[in-house]
């Protein structure tokens, strides 16, 4: 079962790398590492990776995070790895890298349009694959936070990700699975899926919440929290 | 990406300082002269030639080149002159400045000793090597030198109806053999430099083709200046006259630095700047200052 999760955006600069000469958002990583390194520190017996991507699967723990495709210059890919992650599953693995975890690990994309109700059993599935389950959820809010935002500035962006900030805040997490997927999809909130695995996931329990990050700097909505199950 | 030369390129080191491929430098010119081609006389006068130094290093140059003899023929200036106009005020920079790499524009030893006896870290002999005591200099003071092509020209003439059967090679030839005597004669290999001189010893269709083949001298391993600033080449491909000649200098400095060139000897300092950090960034020698474009 479910004994935490963590709650962290994707961005490409999550990529430190890629932002060249500046450290863009450095209390943006600040948060994610922390909130892993309390995922980590609840000694889960797995903990499972989930994002959006194309379709719904389980990818190989080995698989790895090309960033040349962001950014060429950086070098060639390495050879010889595993299968290329999805952006999301890529960065979470990398995070639990950075903190050092060494544990099992599973990595499983949710389809981007799947339904919430779908995404519920995939997320209850999950955690039922071990005793004690943590799960690392990457996903990201609206990108139409503002006029400069990557998909221009929608007025419902604003309330629909304080909604999902309220939801993550008090632990009501069945809150998250009334999330319209087509007002999500006007509204490029990418992570709507992996939300509502992590509703499934909890099932009916109501977890104690930390936010550690909430703000669009660049229109696009990143939340960062942690979650921990009551006993 | 063919021709991104960039192998064997080795360490640059020029006075205390360590430059790696990858890693361009701005030379900005400071003439201590009432006659060079460019804004003739402008740093004549002692305070406006150091207000031109603090201007330069402010504006990110890493190389001051001070020089007292102008390339065109003209009035006559005996070492003695030379050595008066440069080894004093580069004493004065080397004060007020204890970091910047400077470098003493000349062809002859005589200036070259004084000039690296007041602090100067690199003997830039734009002519071609024709005064053969100048690597010995370098060597004695533990100096770099700029080994450069000038054809059969000699210091302070002009090309006049100057043909080769292939220019290129000419360069390669001129610039190899004075940098391996240099090195013979005991000047570090980390601190030898070749420069193809634009216009020395070439006419435009000449300086247009080193600066085409640029590849070719990278592709020796010793690192390359080229000098381009706002001269005839520039100004006859483009036909404008010395004052406009900013956007052209500019073009060469780009693909002169694609190629791999490292040391750029400038008028305009800071759009130097942008210029060869901007072609070291798509090269991928230096990252981006700061990249979120669509990364969000």
């Amino acid at each position: 079962m479910l004994t935490a999760a963590a709650l962290c955006p994707a961005p490409p600069l999550l990529a430190r790398e890629l932002t060249g000469a500046a450290d863009v958002l450095p209390e943006l990583r600040e948060a994610c590492a922390a909130a892993v390194s309390a995922l980590v520190a609840a000694e889960p017996d797995r903990i499972t990776v989930v994002g959006a991507a194309a379709a719904s699967r389980r990818w190989p723990a080995d698989g790895w995070l090309d960033l040349s495709a962001y950014a060429p210059g950086l070098g060639p890919a390495p050879l010889g790895l595993g299968e290329r992650l999805p952006l999301p599953l890529g960065l979470g693995a990398r995070l639990l890298d950075e903190a050092g975890y060494g544990g099992s690990r599973e990595l499983f994309s949710v389809a981007d349009g799947l339904a919430p109700s779908m995404c519920r059993a995939h997320g209850a599935r999950l955690a039922g694959e071990a005793n004690r389950v943590a799960l690392l959820v990457l996903a990201d809010g609206s990108a139409r936070r503002g006029l400069k935002a990557p998909g221009y500035l929608d007025e419902r962006s604003a309330p629909f990700d304080a909604a999902v900030e309220r939801a993550i805040g008090s632990g009501d997490l069945a809150q998250l699975l009334d999330i319209d997927p087509g007002l999500a999809a006007e509204l490029m909130a990418a992570g709507r899926p992996a939300w509502q695995v992590l509703a499934g996931a909890a099932r009916e329990l109501r977890p104690t919440s930390e936010i550690r990050y909430c703000d669009a700097p660049f229109g696009v909505a990143y939340l960062v929290a942690s979650l921990a199950m009551a006993a | 990406m063919e021709d991104r030369v960039r192998a064997d390129q080795g360490m640059l080191r020029l006075g205390p300082h360590e430059y790696p491929p990858g890693q361009p430098l701005i030379m900005a010119i400071v003439n201590r002269t009432p006659d060079s081609f460019y804004r003739p006389g402008i740093t004549w006068d002692r305070a406006a030639a150091f207000d031109r130094v603090h201007e330069v290093v402010a504006e990110g140059a890493d190389i001051v080149d001070v020089g007292g003899v102008p390339a065109a023929p003209g009035v006559e200036v005996d070492a003695t002159e030379e050595v008066g106009r440069t080894a004093e005020f580069i004493a004065a920079v080397r004060g007020a400045y204890p970091e910047i790499v400077i470098s003493i524009d000349t062809w002859r030893h005589e200036t070259a000793r004084a000039a690296c006896a007041a602090g100067a870290d690199l003997i830039n002999d734009s002519w071609g090597g024709v005064d053969p005591l100048v690597p010995e200099v370098a060597a004695e003071f533990g100096a770099a030198l700029v080994c450069a092509h000038a054809g059969q020209q000699r210091p302070r003439t002009r090309p006049h109806r100057v043909a080769y059967a292939d220019v290129m090679a000419d360069v390669l030839e001129q610039t190899g053999r004075l940098a391996e005597r240099a090195m013979k004669l005991g000047v570090d290999p980390e601190r030898i430099v070749i420069d193809p001189a634009h216009d020395f010893g070439k006419n435009t269709w000449h300086s247009l083709e080193v600066t085409r083949r640029l590849g070719e001298m990278t592709a020796t391993g010793w690192p390359v200046l080229v000098s381009l600033s706002n001269k005839d080449f520039v100004g006859e491909s483009l036909s404008v006259p010395i004052d406009s000649r900013l956007p052209g200098t500019l073009a060469t400095t780009a693909v002169s630095a694609w190629h791999g060139a490292r040391i750029f000897r400038v008028h305009q300092v800071a759009e130097s700047r942008q210029v060869v950090d901007m072609v070291a960034t798509i090269r991928g020698d230096r990252p981006p200052a700061r990249a979120v474009r669509a990364l969000a």
